[in-house]
């Protein structure tokens, strides 16, 4: 893949600069973006910073991903690590 | 010392429109919003390269024009994080900051409400805003079969977009049944008309089906589609779909920033009454002249009434009489284990769990609805609705209490690492 890319768990997804973390994961056919502390699943709700429900990690933060945007080798994941021991 | 900046938080039309005419009037003006570039919600702006959506595109390049002329300082990708009672104002994000604005203008736009449905809490069900924002910035339809539900003229608008854009959605599901009084309509003004009839020349030539008095009353995940129940007044149907846009009209958005003695606290357009573009353009201008004229000469804000509120008032009562339903009263027809908080998890059975008529401790305390990072700002109607005898009446302003700061979630990080221009240390030393 030329141009800049983001990191989504073992995936490598191209962006358009400017574009939302929640977009480019959506055009790529990610919608849940991991489990949420209280059973609600992770995934773009509000689309506009309001819901926080679409909570993922970004740099050890845990950031909106709908209002965060992407850069070149940007790595994300879901808010909580899945535990698959 | 430099005079201190007006904080426009919102910088769509009403938050525009207002720093416009502070600046004009020699205030010094900050606007901040978290998106990175100035649109809001109704002119969201493309990707670089990207086709515009937006219609009324030349109201919104005449209005940045206009801004881009004036001293005007811009904050992009940060949030307002709340106002203390001493009149500091917190910036996160790209732009950290403590300031002591001369005043805080709050535009924050409306907000989406949604009726929670069994299913509701899914991946790929978002608010129909969520989809027109998509729309918007991509240029491009949202990819797959998608559903529209819910309630509301918005509905049609992301329809008729969406088909525009080569995908029209399967379905259009709406509560009310807002053609069966034409006439009702032809007293909306002509602008809306106007719209609403291209909208509709569009979903009709696509065929797109519009299914009026009816109901999503479950959402189903089945691999990687959605099954969606339907239930109309012709009998129960099923729709499989990739995603569904939720809407059920949108609600005033005020943030809870409640007054502050330390500095005037104003909210002008959609956050402050649901109007609408052209009447979120007006009062954002009335309301900068009236602020600047006040900070200017030390006197209390006058605002002069502006028929253009007055007009557009009139169109959205009329609009809320064509989209009237009874809808509402499914909520306790809701399985007891549909997400009600989606913050916090908070089900129906928690909530009918507290008795009937809980008050608002009971709520927070015991049924932590309110406590999630939303702050109840979007379960807030459905909790009270849900509690309610009549659960279509309008629910309280504050259902859930009143917010606190910080009203968005930040990072602790953020706050320590703030510069301060408040004159006072970085970091609150109560407690320490
Ligand atoms: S989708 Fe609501 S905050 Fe991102």
């Amino acid at each position: 893949m030329s141009g800049p890319v983001i990191y989504w768990r073992d995936r490598i997804l191209a962006f358009t600069p400017g574009e939302s973390v929640a977009h480019a994961l959506t055009r790529a056919g990610i919608a849940a973006f991991g489990p949420g502390p209280v059973g609600v699943p992770r995934a773009v709700f509000c689309g506009i910073g309001q819901c926080q429900m679409c909570l993922v990690q970004i740099d050890g933060r845990t950031v909106e991903a709908c209002l965060t945007l992407c850069r070149d080798g940007l790595r994300v994941g879901p808010e909580q690590e899945i535990n698959h021991d | 010392m430099t005079k201190a900046q007006v904080l426009v938080v919102g910088a769509g039309l009403a938050g525009v429109g207002a720093a416009v005419e502070l600046a004009r009037a020699g205030q010094p003006v900050l606007v901040a919003d978290r998106a990175p570039r100035a649109g809001g919600a109704i002119h969201r702006q493309p990707l670089p390269g990207r086709a515009a959506i937006s219609s009324h595109a030349a109201r919104w390049d005449r209005l940045i024009a206009e801004a881009q002329a004036l001293p005007i300082d811009w904050a992009f990708e940060t949030k307002f994080a709340g106002l203390d009672h001493t009149g500091t104002a917190l910036l996160s994000g790209a732009t950290n900051r403590l300031m002591r604005p001369a005043a805080l203008v709050l535009a924050l736009g409306a907000r989406e409400a949604v009726r929670p449905r069994t299913g509701w809490t899914l991946p790929n069900v978002t608010t129909a805003g969520a989809l027109q924002i998509e729309l918007k910035t991509q240029g491009l339809a949202p990819q797959g079969r998608v559903l529209l539900a819910g309630n509301g003229p918005l509905l049609i608008a992301v329809a008729a977009q969406m088909t525009r854009l080569g995908n029209p959605p399967v379905a259009i599901v709406e509560s009310a049944a807002p053609f069966a009084h034409p006439l009702h309509s032809l007293a909306l003004p002509l602008s809306y008309l106007r719209e609403a009839a291209g909208y509709m020349a569009t979903l009709i030539r696509a065929r797109v089906p519009i299914l009026t008095r009816a109901e999503v009353v479950a959402i189903r995940a089945e691999g990687t589609a959605l099954s969606v129940r339907v239930e109309t007044p012709k009998g129960p149907r099923v729709f499989t779909v990739d995603r569904v846009g939720l809407h059920d009209g949108i609600r005033k958005n005020d943030g809870g920033v409640t007054a502050c003695a330390a500095v005037p606290v104003l909210a002008l357009g959609d956050c402050a009454e649901v109007l609408g573009a052209r009447a979120a353009l007006a009062s954002g201008r009335a309301g900068g002249i009236a602020l600047a004229r006040a900070l200017t000469n030390g006197t209390p804000r006058e605002t002069v009434p502006s028929t253009t509120l007055v007009r557009e008032r009139a169109a959205q009562q009329r609009l809320a009489r064509i989209y009237a339903h009874d809808a509402m009263a499914r909520l306790a027809d809701l399985p007891g284990g549909t997400v009600i908080c989606r913050c916090e998890g908070g089900t129906l059975d928690d909530l009918r769990a507290l008795g009937p008529t809980p008050r608002v401790r009971e709520l927070r305390l015991l049924g932590r609805f309110g406590m999630g990072p939303c702050q109840g700002r979007s379960c807030g109607e459905w909790v009270a609705r849900a509690s309610a005898d009549d659960p279509g009446l309008p629910p309280p302003d504050t259902p859930l209490g009143r917010a606190r700061w910080p009203l968005a979630p930040i990072a602790i990080a953020d706050l320590i690492a703030a510069t301060s221009d408040t004159g006072a240390a970085p970091l609150p030393s109560e407690g320490t």
